[in-house]
């Protein structure tokens, strides 16, 4: 775009448009955070069932690992923050929905480690699918949007399934909600990095 | 009567800048340059001019100790930008 000539209204509008979608276009995540959260969750959950089995007491703290995780995920965001060389409109509106999400699970699991309730895992899974489809919906990403409908699935599924199988369901939800769509982001941010080299 | 297009905006780089500035909260000037594929000067002299007609605030910064140039529109270069593509409608429809 570098010779001015003079525009038609049609060119102009076309132009608009253009910068427009292209602005719109440029979702800017790496996926890790996803990549993160989704290799996490599955481990607990494939952990948490295969220790119904094996009865290894070790394993009985693995759900730790989701505390431990925000280490990392506090250093992604940062280096995410700083790499960022626009912020969209939405941005406040996902960092205060993912935010009230990780305090809500945080709340969640002393609530029902005090009191325990027969469906955790439809209750959990319920909570999963809110900022994912939510976030599929606003971004407009199809992969997060199936995943945090497949929780809610998963949700339904897992009242009618006795322990410790109700472990995959959780499983299932931690990759289909944040593993998969985390890939597909990681993908194409390495796409799109290697296109600007 | 057809009303004049605003001269400031009627120009291929400075509408493609504001376009792009109306979907985001703010961009850096390395962000405007990659979306629109001007050169640094031209976009540096067609930003220039958006600033003086109040369109668009031009913060200056350091990020990792070099020099940050962040674009943001202003309620002023939104009510320009509504105004000039409510003309292009206007101009649309009536040689339909």
């Amino acid at each position: 775009m570098e010779q001015e000539k003079e525009l038609t209204s049609q060119e102009s509008l076309e132009l608009i448009t253009r910068m427009i979608s292209r602005a719109r276009r440029d979702y800017y995540d790496t996926g890790l955070s996803g990549l993160l959260w989704g290799s996490v969750i599955t481990i607990c959950g494939l952990a948490t069932f295969a220790n119904y089995y094996l009865k290894w007491p070790a394993l009985d703290y693995i759900w730790f690992l989701t505390i431990a995780a925000v280490v990392p995920q506090i250093v992604i965001a940062i280096r995410e923050g700083k790499q960022r060389t626009h912020r969209t409109h939405d941005e406040p509106l996902m960092y205060g929905l993912w935010i009230s999400f990780g305090i809500s699970m945080f709340l969640l699991s002393f609530v029902l480690a005090n009191s325990p309730s027969a469906h955790e895992a439809a209750i959990y899974l319920t909570v999963y699918g809110i900022p994912t489809f939510t976030c599929g919906i606003g971004r407009n990403f199809k992969p997060m949007l199936y995943g945090g409908l497949a929780c809610w699935v998963f949700a339904i599924l897992s009242m009618f399934c006795p322990y410790p199988y109700v472990m995959l369901y959780i499983t299932a939800g931690g990759l289909v909600a944040w593993f998969i769509p985390g890939l597909i982001l990681r993908n194409r941010y390495l796409k799109a990095k290697q296109q600007h080299v | 009567m057809f009303k004049d297009l605003n001269p400031i905006l009627h120009s291929q780089l400075r509408l493609a800048v504001i376009s792009i500035l109306i979907s985001v909260k703010e961009a850096e000037f390395t962000y405007l340059r990659e979306k629109t594929d001007a050169t640094a000067g031209n976009l540096s002299v067609q930003i220039n001019k958006l600033k003086e007609a109040g369109y668009i605030d031009v913060t200056k910064t350091f990020k990792d100790n070099y020099p940050q140039t962040i674009c943001k529109i202003t309620p002023q270069g939104i009510a320009a930008f509504e105004e000039y593509v409510r003309d292009l409608q206007s101009y649309l429809n009536i040689k339909k």
